[in-house]
């Protein structure tokens, strides 16, 4: 039994391994690293504020043209560390087409943690993590 | 005839020393403010650790915060160095407290515990271990410490001790004196908060009570240009079999030049509020 | 050989262990520049609060100097930042009367830093003097970095607004001379339970600073803004040297035992 308990735990710590940024604002155990999600979308608005910055991000129904797109909300680390990464106040405008890849909320809303951003040019911007084929 | 400061009659050829002197006083009227020559030759002394640093588990960090593999490789190594030595007693208290938030955090995967304050600077213990950029103050009476995460920590090194038992109650940065060994700043620092934090996985921390004898001390030392070391030793003789010790290394950074706070909420937007006890996402 | 040898190497030895301990050493430029800064070390009040009682009631002189300082401060507005000024006013004002046991709580709680400038609220101060840099500390969690090293403000679009803004700095012989933007955009109103009215973003703070006898500094204050306001604010301020405490003890952790909780927006006290 305790074997298996101590099995069950290494899991659950390489699980959450994988992503732990290591004494920020908030644990970030409410996202699942293990999976990654794409949204291809524009941009409603890019929230450059303490303590995390947020891209807002419109994302229209791949099989439905005519419905509302779904708002999507990413987080990113604080200004300060993004800014040293190479991101900027204006990286990114209202209207700007981006793929961004994030690591879902286990409750199934639609927000998440940043994985990587491709800026309008096809660039990547800043420092991504890890994109899983 | 031209009278001096004291009301004597000198001669013209005191003159121009009195214009020059007069000219020298004028121009000089902050010679007084200045630090005196025990104080100048005192900072001769000093490093010079001016500039900014940063703990080098976050080099590589990508954008959504996840570390590098090098950093999660280090910062592994570093939970597992300050895991504490309890001695009996106290292993049940910690395996009490991890049980607790086993449970807690197995409850609600998508809600976290909230095992510690969010947007206020972080405590003693882990004041040297944060995100963010370091900045170290040094002067010949005190080194002071400050991060982008709000902590600032007052190290006076004038020999002052600590003061007396009666005197002292428990904050978050405790009461630290030092004194300098060469280039490397002795540390040693009593007062905190009996507690420790003990880091487990994903910044989850058991929050465990230690006894008044809780005591920190550090070597602190810029090894080399680009990098700096602090040796941090914890020790209770009444919670621990035997002190904790851990080495932390800083980088210097050179991309950015401002000590810009990063630790700044604001309750009108901050997007991950603590609600009951648990970290929770406002999603819009 | 063998002892010439041993000395060589012992005489290489030497001078690597001191070339190395005096690589970090502070250069001869710093000393030198260090040496002609004046000397704040030592801590610091606000000068009002000498005098204060242990309720922390003010004394009759302090409350007299606050009253001045207040009159001093008052903005004149625009007219567009008058009317958003009395609109705000008016609306605070309607919730101290729906509710006046409970006030709104309309700024943070002060358990973390205080907004720019933070030389006039509550606590004990520090002004680090170092050449590239004067930091100012405060016990209740403020600090203000004035770089002094001849760099600039960033460009306009590298800069965004923060509680203390971004200072740079230049000494005139014994006095710094600062000079602060990108701040939040607002500015604090003493008034009611006090409340931030919004300004533009030419919101700009000026401080000349200077240590005028040993145990007072001085503070010329001057805020302009030509959008929001018709004419700078002026205000002198003057700290006072603290001579019964020696530590700079944190103040403003609220973690222990927060007894005035902000509940559904409004300040409470927790009496038991």
């Amino acid at each position: 039994m305790r074997a298996k308990i101590a099995l069950a735990s290494l899991v659950f710590f390489a699980g959450i391994v994988l992503a732990i940024p290591a004494f920020a604002h908030h644990s970030h155990a409410m996202f699942d690293s293990t999976k990654q999600v794409t949204l291809v979308g524009t941009v409603k608005e890019f929230d450059w504020d303490n303590p995390h910055c947020w891209i807002q991000v419109l994302v229209p129904d791949p099989n439905n043209s005519q419905a509302a797109p779904v708002e999507w909300g990413v987080e990113m680390d604080s200004p300060l560390a993004l800014y040293r990464r190479g991101w900027r106040p204006g990286s990114l405008k209202a209207g700007d087409e981006i793929t961004v890849v994030i690591n879902p909320l286990r409750d199934g809303r639609t927000s998440g943690q940043l994985v990587s951003v491709t800026g309008p040019d096809g660039k990547i911007i800043g420092h991504p993590a890890e994109v899983t084929k | 005839m031209i009278p001096d400061f004291t009301g004597r009659i000198v001669g013209r050829r005191a003159l121009p020393a009195i214009v020059m002197a007069l000219i020298a006083g004028c121009l000089c009227p902050a010679r007084a403010q200045t630090s005196s020559r025990e104080r100048i030759k005192a900072f001769a002394k000093l490093p010079d650790w001016s500039g900014f640093w940063e703990w080098d588990v976050l080099v590589g960090q990508a954008d959504g915060q996840q570390l590098s593999p090098e950093g999660l490789g280090k910062v592994q190594a570093y939970t597992a160095a300050v895991h504490p030595a309890f001695n009996a007693a106290w292993q049940a208290k910690y395996d009490q407290a991890k049980k607790a938030l086993d449970v807690a955090v197995a409850a609600a995967p998508d809600q976290p515990p909230a095992t510690y304050q969010p947007c206020v600077a972080p405590p003693f213990f882990l004041a040297t271990a944060q995100p963010g950029i370091y900045e170290w103050r040094v002067t010949p009476e005190e080194t002071t410490l400050i991060s982008t995460m709000g902590s600032v920590r007052h190290i006076y090194t004038d020999g002052r001790a600590h003061p007396p038992k009666d005197e002292l109650w428990p904050t978050n940065m405790g009461d630290s004196v030092g004194h300098w060994e060469g280039d490397t700043l002795v540390v040693d620092t009593v007062a905190t908060k009996p507690e420790i934090r003990v880091p487990e996985r994903d910044i989850f921390f058991t929050v465990i009570p230690m006894s008044d004898q809780l005591h920190f001390v550090e070597r602190i030392r810029m090894v080399n240009r680009n990098e700096m070391q602090i040796q941090f030793t914890t020790e209770d003789p009444i919670a621990l079999a035997k002190p904790m010790n851990v080495t932390l290394t800083w980088v210097r950074v050179t991309n950015t030049n401002r000590m810009t706070e990063e630790n700044d909420c604001d309750p009108a937007t901050d997007r991950n509020p603590v609600v009951n006890g648990r970290f929770t996402t406002v999603v819009r | 050989m063998k002892v010439r040898g041993a000395l060589i190497a012992l005489f290489v030895l030497f001078g690597c262990v001191s070339f190395t301990s005096g690589q970090n050493l502070n250069s001869k430029a710093r000393v030198e520049t260090f040496a002609k800064l004046p000397d704040w070390s030592g801590m610091w009040e606000p000068d009002i609060f000498v005098g204060q009682a242990d309720g922390q009631q003010f004394s009759q002189e302090a409350l007299q100097k606050m009253k001045a300082r207040a009159e001093a401060l008052r903005p004149s507005f625009t007219p567009e930042y008058q009317a958003k000024y009395e609109q705000i006013r008016k609306s605070i004002e309607a919730a101290i009367a729906a509710d006046p046991l409970h006030p709104p709580a309309t700024h943070q709680p002060l358990c973390g830093s205080p907004p720019f400038p933070a030389t006039f609220t509550p606590g004990m101060f520090e002004w680090r003097v170092t050449p590239e840099e004067t930091t100012f500390i405060s016990t209740v969690g403020a600090v203000r970095h004035v770089y002094t090293d001849g760099r600039s403000h960033p460009p306009k679009d590298l800069l965004w607004p923060t509680l203390m803004g971004d200072s740079i700095g230049h000494w005139e012989g014994d006095t710094l001379v600062v000079d602060t933007i990108a701040t939040k955009r607002r500015i604090y109103m003493g008034e009611l339970t006090g409340f931030f009215v919004p300004m533009s973003d030419q919101l700009r703070f000026t401080e000349r600073i200077r240590m005028v006898n040993h145990d007072a500094i001085q503070i010329d204050y001057t805020v302009e803004d030509p959008i929001a306001l018709t004419k700078p604010i002026h205000a002198v301020f003057t700290q006072t040297r603290v001579t019964d405490f020696d530590r700079m003890l944190e103040e403003a952790d609220c973690e222990e035992n927060e007894r005035d909780p902000v509940v559904n927006g409004r300040f409470t006290t927790v009496t038991h």
